[in-house]
Formats: structure tokens, C-alpha cells, sequence
């Protein structure tokens, strides 16, 4: 195999299954009524059309297999197929009309939470397009109901349904958090401000609530683009800054909409013409595809713009201007949520070559590019399932190692945190950065003037 | 409003100079404008880490460490969140509360201003403080303030502490309605959407019971009947009934005190006005995937957004149904079933006559602002506008502009404009 790696400690591969307390709480309080009446319910009630076509239109030819991490990071185990999974999973469910075993629904559990990205990478490779990362979802939401969801991805998804940010971000914490930042960015632009509720703002900034809880130099360093960029922002003091969502990764439709429409009322409420989101991935999937339509908004009521285009765009337009570019050699990743879900990976690239000397392809790329392997939810699950995770991430290891870059870009919140875990795990000695990072150190750090 | 009967109808034009502020202080943030137009005020910057607010071009007497939130009042005051060592406190044009905290949030004012409200934190505990009245009691965690118009205030609270990551618990149900600092003897899993009755001594609120069934609660009795996802409750006016949309079979209908109400299913519908005149009941809907509309007593309108409709407004006299609308890209009007010509970047909030026959409302395109009356904008763009008032005979439009860093009360006829 080309780029053989080893773990950083020469571990050995982790092949157990593994399951936590809430799993296994819910799992004990089920009765086969229970679960036979759940199952039923969203397979009867809960699908349509599209289901029936993808279960009577899949004629098992495994083509989705190669385009699994999850397959080629486990020497192509069939289990770990698409089609594999499917068939341990909601094909059972349907085949014995919901009467499946307790232990049929741990593995169940397992492999959609755990053991799928919902990249839909394997839909560009089943000849018929079969969206198996809606059958995963399925699977989920059963999962939701039967009340089997993992530990940590289910804290995030209560989280989100009492306060609208996915980590307990308390009210005042929000405020002093981008107060506090504002304040220390003071010192880099003696009149920078974070404008908190500035009706008829042209753009409302939003983030995900890991900026404000871990890492608020995120914040200091997008409030500096926005202020040398010129632009006429603010961002909300109330619930509706927070644009994830991981109550979609977990079934939850109801809390996925609530959070979908409180986000777009407070841009409502703001008057502003447009919302732009930090680098994530699956929020944009949430705002711009999933929690919208759930909603019955078909498109997003705002212009939704990922901070990639908007990076392209203030580079372009010379809003920001980029002093001296960066000089080590770094590599792209393409978040599955912007690039396959979106089509940005070329827009990725030319920012990418704005900013840096020397930029080195990996390959696969763009929408082929393989998933980080934490994305879906599925770092989510937390530290139960972290062993795993990096087995099942071989394949991209390797596929980093081949390209000896020094910096990894990756545009997305939770690639990020995946792929540190993942250069971690194997070595790798490349430093993971956003976009922003690499703006905000190459930059020119004066205020925008039209005509200048 | 009847205090619009005390506003200044007869002078033309008052002027403010602002764009001198400018040069005064080190900066100068957003422009607020009293409901009366009289004065134009904004939180500005005097030197490093020193704030004020500056009301035509006077500042208040006293500096602080930091100012955010400022707001108009509707007695020609204004209020803001102030800080000085590193204690918060509410500035009114620069008169203190008794009380500091450790931080404040979320000011509301009620309509005639006679109550404010903050939500504050001391000593990582959570509660509301209503005109320099803090709650007696305290609690883990604060969210969904509401002040009502009498001056009562509720708030979803934390009552019991939950471990990290601790779902077991979260299942139990740690979150209650707290009305004026005290917490009703029920528990749920999430609480959203607070509303008061017109006494301020009732609330009707949606509530989650479980993981997959949801309901409505008021006071502390819930409805019977369990449903897929609830949206705000509110009061019908002069009754204790509550209306509130519900989801049920993959449909939304609205439900009166846990019974069908309406008798039509919709896609989606939520945001719910009653009219106090008429008793009529609007709300905004949608019938078929990605088209809004609005149904006034279950009737949808012969109209749809294909975007958003975002508020809803009645006149005063209940004739007059207004919704803020996007479609095909802009965002513009509806009245009474009619969407309006004009096409804007921005829409702010409208202004209706209490008659119902004139609607103006403030707009924006390519970022300048103008005036739009009865779907006729008036050319004259501006640099900032804020929310107009129509006089009490519906006869004058008090305008609220800056331009060329002068602030314009202006005073129009409507025979002029229409």
C-alpha cells in the first residue's frame, strides 16, 4: 500500500465495537412493541416515494463500496460498505417490519452514528445515485425515538433545544465573550468594534458555539477582517447566533427546525441583507438544505454566504489585501457540506492561491475528495467512539502523508477538529489551519477605503 | 398611540446637526431616535475605554467603562446596559439603577415604558431585575425573557443543577416557567415561547414532555393532548382561551384550549396576531411547500412570498392586516391581501394608521433609506431613517432622517403625499 502509516505509538487497530451509558440506558428500557411500533411508525408515516425508490432501485452491486474511508480504511470489509450498512441496518428493519433484536439495534446505532459521515460521497459513485446518507438518517431518527442516540452528540442536541447553541453557552457568556474579544482586538484597530444588534446592518455574522466556548481568537480574528474589510456587520446578542445543528445529525427533525427558524428570524429581526457564516460545514448544510426545507422554507430566506465565498470575494474585490503571502507548503482539504454539497472547491483553491506561495494538491480532490471522518455528527459521539474514528480514518491519513505539505487547510470546523485528530493519531507533522488563520496572518492590517 | 396626541404636529422642520459628533468623540455608534423625533442619540467613544452617550449633542453626565444596548423610551428618555468596574448597571439618559450585577441583557421596555426589564447575573446565578427590582430568587440558568405589558415578567429558568453531559438528568425535566422570580411547581424538558394574557397574570407557554411529544402548558395545567412540535401560544383578547399551532400527523393546525380550532392543515403556520378590536386572528402560513401566505381566521390570502414572510401587523381598529414580506429576492409589503409595487433591500418596521388607511414604513435600497407611503416611495434618499409615526388624526407623517450629517424631524401631510 503507497504511504503505509503507523499510529504515532504503533497501536494496535481497534476493531470492537464500541457503545456508551446512554446507548445502553436506552437500549434497556426498550420493549419490542416499543420498537417495533417506532420503526414502523417512521418507515410507514415518516417516508415516501424516494424511499421506496432507493430500497426497490439498489440492485446490491456494491460500485458505493470504493467510495467509502470507512471500506478502504478497513481492507474493503464489506461490513463497512454502503451498501454493507444498509443492509445491517435499515434493509432489516424494513425486511422484518421492525421486529429486530436489541442487539440488531446496538450494531444499528453503531453504524449510523458511528460508522457513516453522511458525506454522500457513495451516491457519486452508485450508478443510480442512491442518497445512502438519507437511509442513514433514517436510521437515526429511529435511533432519536427509540431514545438510543449516543452520550455526547445527544448532550449537544439538549444543549441546542434549551438554549439554540449546541454547548451550553449561557446568555451573558455570549455577550462577554464578544465583548471581551472586541476589546483585545482593540489593541490591533483602536476603533474596532463588534456591532451586537445593529438593525439594518448589511450582514449578520454567525458562528458555531464552539467559538465562543474554546476558541474565541476565532472571533478577534473574523472581527478584524470585517472591520479592515470595511464592512457594515453585526452580529445578534440573543439566541440565533449559533448556526449548528446537530439535532439533523441525530433524527431530531423538530429541534433541527426550531433551530433552523430561530436562526433566520433573528437575521429577520437584525433587517440585514445578508448572513455570513464562519467556516463550517455542516452548518452551512443545515441552513442552506436540511433545516430550511424542514421548516418549509425551500431556500434559505437569507443569502447564505460561507466564509469561503466570502473570503473570495473580499480578496477579489481588494476589501482585504494580503501584505506578503504565506510562505509554508500547505494542502486543501474540501468539507464534503461545501464542496460535494456546495460546488466551492474551486473557489477553495483560488483563495488558497490569493494567499499562499506554495499550494500541493491532494488527491483524491475537490467533490471526490474523501471526507475527514469526523463530520456527520460523528466526532460528536465523543471520546467513546475516538479510537475508532482514527482506524476508520486511515485512508485520509495516507492520502496527507503522500502530499508532505507542512499545513493542512480545512475550511470547516469539525474537519478541523478531525484532521488534528488524525495528524495526531498518525504522526503527520502538519499544522491544521482555517482559511481565516492564514488571512488574518498575511493581511495587510489597515481599514478598507473605496478607491485606495 | 394616544401619547402621540402630545408630539410636536405643528412645527415643519427641526434640525440636529450630528456629523460635529463626529469629530467630538473618537467614535460614534448606531443613531437611535425617541418615539416623539425630538432627539437623536448614540453610545459613543470619548477616549480609550471611556463611553458615554451623547443625546442631541449633549452627553450624559456620567462615563462609563463600556455601553451597549441603547434604546429609546417612550417618554423622549433613553437606556442603555453600562459598565464601570467591571459591575453593569441601566443608564436612563444617564440616571443609574440602585442595583449593579455581574452582567445585564436583553432590555425590554413594555408599551407605555412604564417597565423595564433585564435579564442579570450575579455571582454566576441567573434572574430578571424589573425596574431596579431584582428577582428574590435566583436560579442555574435564564433564557426566553418576557416583560409583559403590565409589567410582569417570566422567563424559562434552570431549577435543577445538571452534570456535564448528564442526559438522565436533562430527561427528568430541570427547566420551569418562573413568573416574577417564581418558578412554577412543573417541570419540563424545554420550555419556549412564553406569552402573558392581557392582566399579566397568566402565561401560556409550549412545552416538550419527552423526547418526541410536545404540548401546551398554562399557568401549570397542560393541555390533554400530545403533539409532534408546538409553535408560540397566545390569548385571544378579553377571553382566557389560548390558541397555538400545533403539529400533528405531519400537519400544523391551530388548537384552541387542546381542541381543533381551525379547520384547515397547513404546511407550516406560526406567528399568530390578534386583532384587540376585532378579535380576528391572523397568522403566517404556508399551504404548499416554499409558498407563504397569510390565513386570517383560517381564509388564506389570495397572495404568497415565495421567501419569507417575516411579521404581521394589525391597525389599531383591526381593518388593516400588514405583512413584511420577501419575494423574488426583495422585500416589500402586503396590505390586506395586496402586495405593494415597491422593492427594497431592506424593509424596517411599518407604521399604520389607527384608521388602517395609511401604512408608511421605512426602506431600503442600495443603502440608502426612504420613506414609502401607501405604496409610493418618496425619492428623497437618506443616509439612516428611523421608524415613522403617523399623528393621532391620521392626517401627518412624523419622518425621522439623517442626511449630509443633519438630523431632519420633519412633518409631511398625507394629502401631499398620496
Amino acid at each position: 500500500m503507497p504511504n503505509e502509516i503507523k499510529t504515532k505509538d504503533d497501536s494496535p487497530v481497534v476493531k470492537e465495537r464500541k457503545t456508551d451509558e446512554a446507548v445502553e440506558a436506552g437500549l434497556a428500557r426498550l420493549t419490542p412493541e416499543r420498537i417495533k411500533n417506532t420503526i414502523n411508525q417512521v418507515l410507514q408515516k415518516e417516508t415516501g416515494p424516494r424511499f421506496k425508490a432507493y430500497v426497490e432501485t439498489c440492485m446490491h452491486c456494491g460500485l458505493c463500496a470504493e467510495a467509502c474511508l470507512y471500506f478502504l480504511s478497513n481492507d474493503r470489509d464489506p461490513a463497512f460498505s454502503p451498501a454493507g450498512k444498509v443492509k445491517q441496518t435499515i434493509w432489516e428493519m424494513l425486511e422484518k417490519k421492525g421486529e429486530v433484536s436489541i442487539d440488531f439495534l446496538r450494531r444499528a446505532v453503531h453504524i449510523a452514528q458511528t460508522q457513516c459521515n453522511v458525506c454522500k460521497r457513495c451516491s457519486m459513485y452508485c450508478p443510480f445515485g442512491i442518497d445512502i446518507a438519507y437511509l442513514m438518517l433514517l436510521v437515526r431518527r429511529i435511533c432519536h425515538k427509540l431514545e438510543i442516540t449516543p452520550l455526547y452528540i445527544q448532550d449537544t442536541v439538549n444543549s441546542h433545544s434549551a438554549t439554540m447553541n449546541q454547548m451550553w453557552v449561557k446568555e451573558d457568556e455570549w455577550i462577554d465573550t464578544l465583548q471581551w474579544q472586541e476589546e483585545d482586538a482593540r489593541e490591533e484597530f483602536e476603533n474596532l468594534r463588534i456591532p451586537l444588534d445593529k438593525e439594518g446592518a448589511d450582514v449578520m455574522y454567525s458562528v458555531i458555539a464552539p467559538e465562543p466556548k474554546f476558541q474565541a481568537g476565532l472571533l478577534y480574528q473574523a472581527a478584524t477582517i470585517m472591520h479592515a474589510a470595511g464592512i457594515n456587520w453585526t452580529m445578534p446578542s440573543s439566541p440565533g447566533w449559533d448556526n449548528s445543528n446537530m439535532a439533523m445529525f441525530t433524527g431530531d427533525n423538530e429541534i433541527s427546525g426550531r433551530i433552523a427558524r430561530t436562526f433566520y428570524e433573528t437575521a429577520a429581526r437584525l433587517k440585514v441583507k445578508r448572513i455570513v457564516m464562519g467556516e463550517c460545514g455542516h452548518a452551512f448544510r443545515s441552513t442552506y438544505d436540511v433545516g430550511n426545507r424542514w421548516i418549509g422554507w425551500a431556500m434559505p430566506p437569507f443569502e447564505v454566504v460561507h466564509a469561503l465565498e466570502f473570503y473570495h470575494e473580499l480578496l477579489t474585490s481588494g476589501r482585504i489585501k494580503i501584505a506578503q503571502k504565506f510562505k509554508k507548503t500547505v494542502t486543501l482539504h474540501d468539507p464534503c457540506n461545501v464542496s460535494r454539497g456546495r460546488g466551492l472547491h474551486d473557489m477553495a483553491r483560488e483563495v488558497t492561491n490569493m494567499l499562499c506561495e506554495s499550494f500541493i494538491e491532494m488527491t483524491p480532490n475537490r467533490e471526490h475528495n474523501f471526507c475527514c471522518g469526523a463530520g456527520g455528527g460523528v466526532i460528536n459521539c465523543g471520546p467513546p467512539y475516538k479510537g475508532e474514528r482514527m482506524v476508520n480514518n486511515r485512508v485520509k491519513a495516507e492520502q496527507l502523508k503522500a502530499t508532505g505539505a507542512e499545513v493542512l487547510i480545512a475550511p470547516c470546523h469539525n474537519c478541523h477538529s478531525g484532521l488534528e485528530d488524525i495528524v495526531h493519531h498518525y504522526d503527520l507533522n502538519m499544522e491544521v489551519k482555517f482559511l481565516g488563520d492564514i488571512i488574518y496572518e498575511t493581511m495587510e492590517k489597515k481599514i478598507y477605503k473605496p478607491g485606495e | 398611540m394616544e401619547e402621540n396626541k402630545s408630539f410636536d404636529w405643528s412645527t415643519d422642520l427641526k434640525e440636529v446637526p450630528v456629523r460635529e459628533w463626529e469629530d467630538r468623540f473618537v467614535w460614534v455608534e448606531e443613531s437611535h431616535v425617541s418615539p416623539d423625533g425630538e432627539t437623536i442619540a448614540s453610545i459613543v467613544n470619548v477616549e480609550e475605554g471611556v463611553f458615554t452617550v451623547c443625546e442631541n449633542g449633549e452627553t450624559w453626565d456620567n462615563e462609563y467603562d463600556k455601553a451597549w444596548s441603547l434604546r429609546p423610551l417612550p417618554d423622549g428618555k433613553f437606556a442603555a446596559c453600562v459598565s464601570s468596574d467591571e459591575e453593569w448597571t441601566l443608564s436612563i439618559s444617564g440616571d443609574e439603577w440602585e442595583n449593579w450585577f455581574d452582567f445585564i441583557w436583553d432590555l425590554q421596555v413594555n408599551q407605555d415604558g412604564s417597565s423595564l426589564s433585564l435579564a442579570i447575573q450575579k455571582d454566576m446565578e441567573y434572574g430578571m431585575a424589573v425596574n431596579d427590582e431584582p428577582w428574590g430568587q435566583m436560579y442555574g440558568n435564564i433564557n426566553e425573557m418576557v416583560l409583559s405589558d403590565t409589567g410582569s415578567v417570566a422567563a424559562v429558568v434552570q431549577v435543577s443543577p445538571m452534570a456535564q453531559a448528564d442526559i438522565e438528568v436533562f430527561k427528568q425535566g430541570i427547566f420551569s416557567c418562573a413568573v416574577n422570580g417564581k418558578a412554577i411547581e412543573k417541570n419540563f424538558l424545554n420550555i419556549w415561547d412564553i406569552s402573558f394574557d392581557s392582566s399579566g397574570k397568566n402565561v401560556a407557554y409550549g412545552v416538550r414532555l419527552d423526547r418526541t411529544d410536545y404540548t401546551i402548558v398554562v399557568n401549570d395545567i397542560a393541555w390533554d393532548k400530545k403533539f409532534q412540535s408546538v409553535w408560540k401560544p397566545v390569548f385571544l383578547s378579553g377571553e382566557d382561551s389560548v390558541v397555538a399551532p400545533v403539529k400533528e400527523g405531519g400537519k400544523w393546525a391551530l388548537y384552541k384550549d387542546g381542541q381543533p380550532f381551525w379547520k384547515t392543515q397547513y404546511n407550516q403556520i406560526w406567528k399568530m396576531v390578534v386583532s384587540e378590536k376585532t378579535g380576528n386572528i391572523a397568522a403566517i402560513a404556508s399551504n404548499k411547500f416554499g409558498k407563504w401566505t397569510i390565513a386570517q381566521n383560517d381564509q388564506p390570502w389570495n397572495m404568497t412570498a415565495d421567501q419569507m414572510i417575516s411579521d404581521l401587523f394589525y391597525s389599531k381598529d383591526g381593518s388593516t392586516l400588514v405583512a413584511v414580506l420577501k419575494d423574488k429576492g426583495f422585500w416589500t409589503l402586503a396590505v390586506n391581501q395586496k402586495k405593494w409595487d415597491l422593492s427594497a433591500d431592506k424593509v424596517f418596521t411599518p407604521c399604520i394608521s389607527s384608521d388602517g388607511k395609511v401604512v408608511c414604513v421605512v426602506i431600503e435600497r442600495q443603502g440608502q433609506y426612504f420613506l414609502a407611503v401607501n405604496n409610493i416611495v418618496i425619492p428623497n434618499g437618506y443616509d439612516f431613517m428611523a421608524t415613522p409615526v403617523i399623528s393621532p388624526d391620521n392626517t401627518k407623517i412624523l419622518q425621522k432622517a439623517v442626511k449630509d450629517g443633519v438630523y431632519q424631524r420633519l412633518i409631511m401631510s398625507t394629502d401631499k403625499i398620496l
